[in-house]
């Protein structure tokens, strides 16, 4: 299984790599990874003119074997390709030259061109799109051989003469030749782009390799898979597809659709054009680096300067374009080890160690994508060793304030630029982004989970080793990082049963948080850890001191003015606070902690633990892309579902005996409008089935409290179902079952007494706590609590275990009546309120009011009797 | 036929057949699903000097709103077909079923007026089939006032007109004291049949059940009451905006007035009169008719409760009575 999930990764990256170069710059990249492995085989210095000349002559070579086969179109890609390259070796060109076969080459080509040309019944059996290419071609070269006329005239009167011929007369022409063969070549290749014959191109390719000579192959194959991937890119082009006919009609039809097209298709030729010219302008800039494979002369010394120049030499290139990033990587790696070997110490491996950090964080040009796997596992790897390379030898000291040159590599004591923290810090953000951008659920995921280890494990050890040698700041910092790799994990039951060899979690985030506490000078890491406690605290069931440092902290006040990610962490935080209050049974604290995570509906959002699909408001693609960064990856998350159940549990036990209490109350508030929302969707419904949901269940059981059936309710939530859905999540689920069944008890009692205190006058302690299967004392005591609250109009008989009801309740009756007093004297304010206009104020106010008010005053006080009478 | 060309004032009491009080609750029976769907239909009869006599009716077929029915149609029909068979086909009025006294509407309130426009003595019968069902056989004839009649055929509602025409709630419906007249044969029947039963005395009538009527009533008063408040408070913001206008006009004319006086002293052309109402758009009076409605209703309803009530205090005494009385003896 893993097998085969491993093969599909390496397919997906490939492809994705694919992706990037069909987008972006098609040839380069690919032929940089092909060099990449030639290189490693041999290293060559040559210089610029050789290389240039490479260049040109591999383009002509292609030529040639197109024009062999009489493959226009790509002759004619080959000859713009030639052209650029020329461009590009203008530099050369300006000092050496026209270079002999260039001009031959052109020659020839024109040649070509025109044989082709007159050979009519020849090009009557073209394809369109070799006609098409033949007929650009032609124009195309016309004009460029204008500026090399001279050139071309001196090669047709003498074409033996050498081929280093000194012309210097005509660079001045050259110069401006290229850039209008580029600017003046609109319409040409627009139709060859489009038009594209991919299979025979393909065939073509293939035929010019077995011409070739086996050694010849590696900087063909350059070309020659630019080639296929334009074919690639445009191979199921419409033109696929189309019938070739041969004869008359297709070159009719090619002329009467040409012009058109070229019009069409003119924008996006010179769109092409340009991303042509970035690939060439690439391809020369990087080439440097690919050509300076050897480190060092095989008789120069070996020293600190030579290593240090080196380094710098490799490192300038770092940023340019067109650098190779994977190169610059393992040209470093090699002159590590060029430098172990040399024994340089360790200084020297430090810094270098600090480069190769920084050109494996450099690899990835695009901050929101993670690296490759390979790649990260190189970077983990040479964190540990640098980590372990500072601890092996104290006596570097490596920091972001010593600055280059006063570096001191040769003698100890060490002084190295750099620093590990900050190196650390953004391994763990890579880190991060590679488990975003995995499939949560796949094996990849949690082979990725596994380098968890060695990265909690490396800031341990650099934690110890910056202990008592870096500032406070400075270790604040990486405590807080400990301390983010610590505050979500459960410290395992089984470990609890053996005697602990290391401090136990709670002690080390105990000492940490309290380091920060006091040495912290910036807010935000304090805040950060301080949540992070209570997050610890919270999750090991220590409610007390979770609440109090949550109090103390005053956190709740002024939370909205932090940054967005301590602001999840406070949610995350609050959420982890609530559940741990519902596991010790404090319902109401709960359902506060909870409340406002769940209002919204938002929780997901406001735990970073995915997306919200907004319905009013479209984001913006990078707002959506800075919300993806916050995420936290899938093994911090908070299971929704228990969040929302526990809270719709903690609501349902709040609010069902306070809605039996004010039944009849006009103003009673809502305490959980989630809950109240969930009760009338279930309302809405026709039909309501057994409950299948962890809502319809919750849904269900309120129903049963509400008549005061608690083991109905019992059975609606706590049952297989729900616990396979939610209870279990808890690591002590059976305490947690245990203690929401003996709140359903005593919740469905109270229910029940103010549902049906009315029709009883007296009710016997003894058969309630048999009713409720409750302890007579906790029948008593919840009674006795109704009875001091003024919830429950009683007296508790002692002598007969009774409780006598007062029944000074209001009947429905009484209390419709005193609604529809309260709606009357509302509408008599309206219709006063009317008179004052109508009456106009002045008379109004001194002759009426006063007897009105009176009245009013009357009417509030008689009111009020009433009131007091019920 | 010349009587029952007289002015309505002279229908002073209905006079309904036992047979049209029997066929009404039939039809409530058989169509009104118990009393919560309203039925209606035509009464037919004649007036005799001060009294309209009911002697028939017949029902309007239930119908559904899509399907094609023509009622005027399926009317000139029914009663043609029943002076065939030699009944009363005159049209006096129509009645209609309610539910807890709730007719007091918009709708009730057009068709009555329609009937009234053209058969000026024609009444409508409203039958409450659930306080029938108690015990009490609630049927009632209404029509609408003359006062009512020439305000409704104005058309207009606002609270000029209301004052204006003078009319109240009070003054919209007026109630015609209803007899139900037996034929001498059914009255001997009725005789009979009461000696027949000798029954021991039932008291079932002394049915305190009272709380639930009552709530009812309550609940209706309530939310009618609240509507009552919604339209006081409609009225209310126009009154204030209708009095911001008039200080905004009367500025508006000051200045133009002080400008005009300027510009004469000047030597200059006053400035034109301008319509003040082209400035200031007269604001659209909000209609009274509901609230007018609404308090009909709430009185109805009151008297409801009222007379409920009123049984009620009555059935409590007597049971005290009977209490008292079965006591006397043991």
């Amino acid at each position: 299984m893993s097998r085969f999930f491993r093969s599909s990764d390496t397919e997906s990256e490939s492809s994705s790599s694919e992706d990037d170069i069909v987008t972006k710059v098609p040839v380069v990249s690919r032929a940089f990874q092909f060099s990449d492995d030639e290189e490693e085989a041999k290293r060559v210095v040559r210089s610029a003119k050789d290389k240039r000349y490479d260049e040109l002559k591999n383009i002509i070579k292609q030529l040639k074997n197109h024009k062999k086969i009489k493959d226009m179109s790509n002759v004619l890609s080959d000859f713009e390709d030639l052209g650029k390259a020329f461009e590009k070796a203008r530099k050369v060109v300006d000092k050496e030259g026209i270079p002999r076969f260039y001009v031959r080459c052109l020659v020839e080509l024109e040649d070509f061109v025109n044989e082709c040309w007159e050979d009519r019944e020849g090009r009557k059996q073209m394809s369109k799109n070799n006609s098409k290419g033949l007929g650009a071609l032609r124009q195309k070269l016309r004009k460029y051989l204008r500026d090399f006329e001279k050139q071309v005239q001196d090669y047709r009167e003498n074409p033996m003469e050498g081929d280093d011929d000194d012309e210097e007369e005509k660079e001045e022409d050259e110069a401006g030749a290229g850039s209008d063969s580029d600017s003046d070549d609109d319409v040409g290749p627009t139709t060859f782009l489009k038009k594209a014959e991919p299979k025979e191109s393909k065939t073509d390719a293939a035929g010019s390799d077995d011409d070739d000579s086996s050694i010849s192959w590696g900087s063909d194959s350059t070309v020659s898979s630019e080639s296929e991937e334009e074919g690639e890119a445009r191979e199921y082009d419409a033109s696929m597809f189309l019938k070739k006919q041969p004869g008359e009609a297709s070159k009719k039809d090619a002329i009467k659709k040409q012009p058109r097209q070229d019009k069409k298709k003119k924008l996006r030729t010179d769109r092409d054009v340009d991303d042509d010219e970035g690939e060439w302008t690439q391809v020369t800039t990087g080439a440097p680096m690919t050509e300076k494979p050897k480190m060092f002369a095989k008789d120069t010394e070996v020293n600190h300067e030579a290593v240090t120049k080196k380094l710098n030499e490799i490192v300038s290139a770092r940023g340019k374009k067109g650098t190779d990033r994977s190169e610059q990587i393992s040209l470093l790696q090699e002159l590590l080890s060029i430098s172990n070997t040399n024994n340089l110490g360790p200084a020297t491996a430090t810094k270098i160690m600090f480069n190769i950090m920084a050109a494996i964080f450099d690899y990835n040009p695009n901050i929101a994508t993670c690296m490759r796997s390979d790649m990260w596992d190189i970077c983990i790897s040479s964190l540990t060793q640098l980590i372990d390379l500072l601890i092996e030898h104290k006596d570097i000291t490596a920091s972001e304030h010593i600055l280059e040159d006063n570096e001191q590599i040769e003698a100890s004591p060490y002084r190295v630029r750099g620093c590990i923290l900050a190196v650390t810090e953004r391994t763990t953000e890579e880190f991060t982004k590679m488990l975003q951008a995995c499939d949560a659920h796949s094996t990849e995921y949690v082979d990725r989970l596994k380098d968890e280890k060695p990265i909690s494990a490396t800031i341990v050890k650099l934690q110890k080793y910056m202990e008592g040698r870096a500032t406070t700041e400075e270790m604040c910092r990486i405590y807080l990082k400990r301390i983010e790799y610590l505050y979500y994990k459960v410290r395992s039951s089984d470990r609890l049963s053996i005697p602990l060899k290391s401090e136990s979690s709670e002690e080390i985030m105990e000492h940490l948080c309290k380091f920060i506490y006091t040495k912290d000078s910036s807010d935000r890491l304090r805040t950060r850890a301080m949540l992070c406690h209570i997050y610890h605290h919270a999750m090991h069931d220590r409610w007390y001191q979770a609440r109090d440092l949550m109090l103390m902290s005053h956190l709740q006040d002024n939370i909205q003015h932090s940054d967005v990610p301590t602001q999840i962490l406070y949610n995350r935080t609050m959420v982890q606070l609530g559940l741990c209050a519902f596991r010790q049974g404090m319902i109401k604290d709960a359902h506060n902690a909870l409340v406002d995570i769940q209002s919204g509906g938002r929780a997901k959002e406001l735990l970073a633990q995915g997306l919200l699909l907004q319905r009013q408001h479209e984001r913006t693609p990078e707002q959506e892309k800075i919300e993806k960064r916050r995420l936290l990856p899938y093994h911090m998350h908070i299971n929704l579902e228990l969040l929302e159940c526990v809270y719709l549990v903690s609501a349902m036990l709040i609010e069902i005996p306070y809605m039996a209490a004010h039944e009849m109350d006009a103003r009673r508030r809502m305490i959980s409008k989630n809950f109240h929302h969930v009760l009338r969707m279930s309302e809405r419904q026709t039909l309501t089935g057994p409950p299948e949901s962890m809502r319809e269940h919750v849904v269900a059981a309120s129903k049963a409290m509400k008549t005061g059936d608690w083991r109905a309710c019992k059975t609606f939530i706590v049952n297989e179902k729900m616990n396979a859905k939610v209870w279990d999540l808890f690591h002590q689920a059976d305490v947690v079952r245990d203690m929401i069944a003996s709140k359903i008890q005593e919740e469905s009692l109270r229910t029940y007494l103010f549902t049906y205190s009315s029709v009883y006058d007296s009710l016997c302690l003894n058969t309630l706590a048999d009713m409720f299967e409750l302890k007579k004392a906790v029948v008593h005591s919840i009674i006795s609590k109704m009875i001091i609250n003024e919830e429950l109009m009683a007296s508790l008989d002692e002598p007969t275990q009774t409780v006598a009801m007062h029944r000074t309740e209001p009947s429905r009756l009484q209390s419709l009546a005193l609604q529809l007093a309260e709606k009357v004297s509302q509408l008599v304010d309206n219709n006063e309120r009317i008179m004052e206009i109508k009456q106009g104020n002045l008379f109004y106010q001194k002759n009426q009011q006063g007897g009105y008010q009176q009245n009013q005053q009357q009417w509030g006080r008689r009111n009020q009797r009433q009131n007091r009478q019920y | 036929m010349a009587s029952s060309r007289r002015s309505m004032d002279s229908v002073q009491s209905v006079q309904i057949d036992g047979l049209v009080v029997l066929k009404i609750i039939k039809h409530c029976q058989e169509e009104g699903s118990g009393g919560t769907d309203l039925v209606q239909g035509v009464l037919l009869g004649l007036v005799v000097e001060s009294k309209l006599e009911i002697t028939n009716c017949f029902s309007f077929p239930r119908h559904n709103d899509d399907d094609e029915f023509d009622e005027v149609q399926y009317q000139m029909e029914m009663m043609r077909n029943l002076r065939r068979v030699n009944i009363d086909h005159l049209h006096v009025g129509w009645y209609q079923s309610t539910v807890f006294g709730s007719f007091i509407n918009k709708a009730l309130l057009e068709s009555q007026f329609q009937y009234q426009h053209s058969i000026e003595e024609s009444v409508v019968l409203i039958y409450d089939p659930l306080r029938s069902t108690q015990g009490f056989l609630s049927l009632k004839a209404y029509r609408l006032t003359k006062l009512m009649m020439e305000f409704y055929k104005d058309g207009e509602f606002s609270p000029e007109a209301i004052k204006s025409s003078n009319i109240s709630f009070e003054s919209m419906f007026e109630e015609i004291p209803v007899v139900i007249k037996n034929s001498h044969l059914i009255n001997t029947l009725l005789c009979e049949m009461s000696e027949m039963s000798k029954e021991k005395p039932d008291y079932n009538c002394l049915d305190l059940g009272t709380s639930a009527m009552l709530e009812k009533g309550l609940r209706q008063l309530m939310s009618c009451v609240d509507d009552t408040a919604s339209e006081a408070n409609k009225f209310l913001s126009y009154l204030r905006q209708y009095q911001k206008q008039q200080m905004n006009k009367s500025q508006h004319s000051q200045k133009r007035q002080a400008e005009n006086a300027q510009r004469v002293q000047r030597g200059e052309n006053p400035l034109p009169e301008e319509d003040l109402n082209k400035i200031f758009k007269p604001l659209q009076q909000p209609s009274r008719l509901d609230s007018l409605l609404l308090a009909g209703q709430i009185d109805n309803y009151c008297g409801q409760v009222t007379d409920f009530v009123s049984q009620s205090f009555g059935k409590l005494l007597m049971s005290e009575g009977l209490q008292d009385d079965s006591q006397k003896p043991q």
